[in-house]
Order: structure tokens, then sequence, then C-alpha cells
């Protein structure tokens, strides 16, 4: 899904980010681990289209990537990234799993369906018409999540998504995570839990200091 | 005192006999700072959210000119607009000078600067996370503005009102390029003057309390905006 290749990332004269090698399959699940400051976020950044390496290539399904503006909209529709402290808009719940529909024009009863689906899988049925800003953070986070899922993403990039909430949201979060890849999505996910690539039946990327000090299998 | 308590009485009634010299200024006073205020969003809006939101070369002089405007007097703005539409000026042809749209391009100039920082003010103060969050969704960078716009509507409806409360309340440019036409250019702050100086103290007063009024509810709006 993507090949990184000499990818550097620097902010000023620090270099956050130094990766020679790095291949990430389609249709698996990685954790991505390492201390605070090991360059996990900047990663995830960048897989996410949303700030380009300083140097390096990525590929992206084969393709290299330009980051220019069209082609990285582009990719942005087929990878979401869940943030660890997710931002959920003014308004209902439904308003925000609907967000990134409308932005693909996706309305109407078609909307509602997968809206509803996206609400069930996360165990949140029935909250659609709540305040967002009125949920617990499990609740926000599971939204958060929904909201991700409505699109369908080929990858799905998750900042510590289990970091701070309830053992209930985080069982669901787990499971829900645990079954993306069956369903052809790739995910990547950030995590301080050493027990998690075994659970979540993932593998392991370990990064330190903005090196890959063990790369996935 | 007894003079204040006797013009207090009469300018009540005026008031509340609805004098036509009262309404139309009023009126005109209200029209043309409606005017000005929405060219003034038109422009400030946008330009205070880009201001807010990028980061760009020389961003921080920006930022300082655009406080400074805020404290142009509005006689400086009156002179300046008065340079181009006046007969002798670069747009005289068109006639402008001692017209509503005079006071309208005036107050515009004036109000800009205000919707500007005021909606810059919120931009910066808005959720980092809401553009991010928006794009990594799929929208482009119009519908990502377009939330954070959603999302900070309160100090945008804040900036707008701000101007609105910056034009209505201004006297040099309705005076210098207005003229103070009777019920064509005469607004309420430039008939006060008028009134006053013709010793007509209790229009000038009937004048001042809707004008207080006026700034009144628009500072309690303000107010309530800025609590949500």
């Amino acid at each position: 899904m993507y090949r990184l290749h000499a990818i550097r990332k620097r902010y000023g004269t620090k270099t956050v980010l130094e990766i020679d090698s790095l291949t990430i399959a389609a249709g698996r699940l990685y954790t991505l681990t390492g201390p605070n400051g090991a360059g996990k976020s900047t990663l995830l950044g960048i897989l996410a289209f949303l700030s380009p390496p300083t140097e390096g290539e990525v590929y992206y399904a084969g393709q290299r990537v330009d980051w220019d503006r069209g082609s990285v909209e582009n990719r942005r529709r087929k990878v979401t990234l869940l943030h660890q402290s997710p931002y959920l808009f003014g308004g209902t719940v439904r308003a925000n799993v609907a967000f990134g529909l409308n932005a693909r024009r996706i309305k109407g009863k078609e909307q509602r369906r997968i809206v509803d689906e996206a609400l069930d899988t996360v165990g949140l049925r029935g909250f659609g018409e709540r305040k967002a800003r009125e949920l617990s953070g499990g609740e926000a986070q599971r939204v958060a999540l929904a909201r991700a899922l409505a699109l369908k993403p080929d990858v799905l990039l998750l900042d510590e998504p289990l970091a701070n909430i309830d053992r209930e949201s985080a069982t669901v979060l787990e499971t829900v995570i645990a079954s993306l890849p069956a369903r052809g999505t790739t995910v990547v996910m950030t995590t301080h839990d050493p027990d998690h690539p075994a659970r979540l039946n993932g593998e392991s990327i370990v990064l330190d200091g903005g090196r890959v000090v063990v790369p996935a299998p | 005192m007894d003079f204040l308590v006797a013009s207090f009485g009469s300018a009540l009634r005026l008031i509340a006999s609805l004098a036509p010299d009262l309404v139309d200024a009023v009126r005109t006073s209200l029209a043309v700072s409606a005017g000005a205020t929405v060219f003034a969003a038109l422009v400030g809006v946008p330009l205070g959210l880009l201001v807010g939101t990028t980061e760009f070369p020389l961003k921080r002089a920006a930022v300082t000119v655009l406080n400074s405007l805020m404290a142009v007097p509005t006689v400086v703005v009156g002179l300046f607009v008065y340079g181009f539409i006046s007969r002798q000026g670069p747009l005289g042809a068109l006639g402008l000078l001692f017209t509503p749209t005079a006071i309208v391009i005036g107050g515009t100039l004036l109000a800009a600067p205000i919707v500007a920082n005021y909606a810059m003010a919120s931009a910066r103060g808005a959720d980092t996370r809401i553009i991010p969050t928006a794009l990594t969704l799929g929208a482009g960078r119009l519908r990502a503005a377009g939330a954070l716009v959603a999302e900070i509507r309160f100090g945008i409806l804040a900036a707008v009102i701000a101007g609105f409360g910056r034009v209505v309340s201004e006297v040099g440019v309705a005076m210098m390029l207005g003229g103070n036409i009777r019920g064509y250019t005469r607004t309420m702050t430039t008939a006060i003057a008028l009134e006053t100086s013709k010793g007509e103290f209790a229009f000038g007063m009937a004048l001042g309390i809707v004008l207080m009024m006026v700034a009144l509810f628009v500072n309690l709006f303000l107010n309530v905006l800025q609590r949500n």
C-alpha cells in the first residue's frame, strides 16, 4: 500500500524523522510504537498526506506521490486519520459522521443508511441526534471512528485511539479495529501498549529518535 | 438642570411622535451602515481568516497594518475617499460625492479593518484540529475553510456587528462624503451635530437617545454572542 524511501522530515534544523525504507502492505494491521518524540505522529501525518516529507519519496498504491494539491486531495479521500483527541464539529453526532460523506456528495437516504451503519458498528445505535459536544471521551472517540469508517477508507491511520478512554469504549474500538483488515482496510495505529500487536493480530513497527529500529516483518 | 430635563422630555416626545426628520435620519443611518457592513464583511471576513490561518512572509507586518487601520480617524478616511470622488478626483465623473453611496464607501473602509481583525482573532483562537480534521475526512480547502467558519460563526458574527457599530456611530465620513443633506444623506450623527449647533438641543438629544439604543442593542447582542 505504501513504500517509503529515504524519507527525512525536518522542522528548521531539527530532523524528526529519518526512514531509509519502510513498506506497509495492503489489508494488514500495523502498530507503531516508540517513546514520545520518536516521530510516530509525524509519520502518520505523512501517511495521511497532510504533511509532505522534507526529502524522500512516498509511493502509494504503486504510484509516486507528487504532493501537488490535486493528487493529495484525491488520496486523502482514500486515507483517513483519527487523532488521539479527535475534534468533533458542533452539532449532532449524525452531522459529524456525515461530514466526509457530504464532501463526497453522498446525500439523502444513502447517507442516512451509511451513518446508521457506522454508528451501529461502534455500538452507538440511536446516538445520531445527540449533541456531539455532550458525549463522554470514549463515546466521542467512537463517533470519530464511525466518522472514519463511514468513508470506507482504504487506509485508516489511528493516533493512540485507545488512550484515555473508558474500558467499554476501548473494548469496542479494539474489536472494530481488529476486524478492519478482513474488510480490506489497511490499519496503522500508534500505541504505547506492548500487548496491542498480539491482541490485534497485527505487526509491529518500532520507531526511536525518528528511525525505524524494528521494521515490520 | 431644568434645561436638560425639559430637553429630555421634548426628546422623548419627538421619538414617540416619530417626527419625520428624525425617522429620516434614523432610516438613512441604518441603511448606509447596513450597506457598509455588508461590503466590509465581504472584504474583512475572508481577509481576517486568511491572515489568521495561514503563514506567509511579512505576516507580522500585515497584522500590524491591519491593527493600525482600526485606529485611523474617520475624518482621514473621509478625506481619502473625498480625494477620489470629488469633482477633480479620478472617480469624480461618477458623481458619488454627497450621496448615500459615498457614505457606504467610506463606511466600508472604516469597518473592514475592524471586521478583519475580529475575524482574524476568532480564527487564531479556533481549535487547531478543525482544518486537519476536515482535510483528513476528504474535504477540499474550500470545504475545510467552510468548516472553520461554521465552527467560529459566533466570532464572525461578532466581527460583523463590531463593524456595524463603528459605522453607525461615526460622524466624520458621513459629514464629509454625505454632505448632511436633509432627507437624503443626513444620518443620526450628522443630524445631532447640525441640530445642536442650530440650538435644537432636544432634537439632537432625541437622535442621541436612538443612537445610544442602537449602540446598546448592538453591544448586548455582541455580549450574548461572546458568551456563546
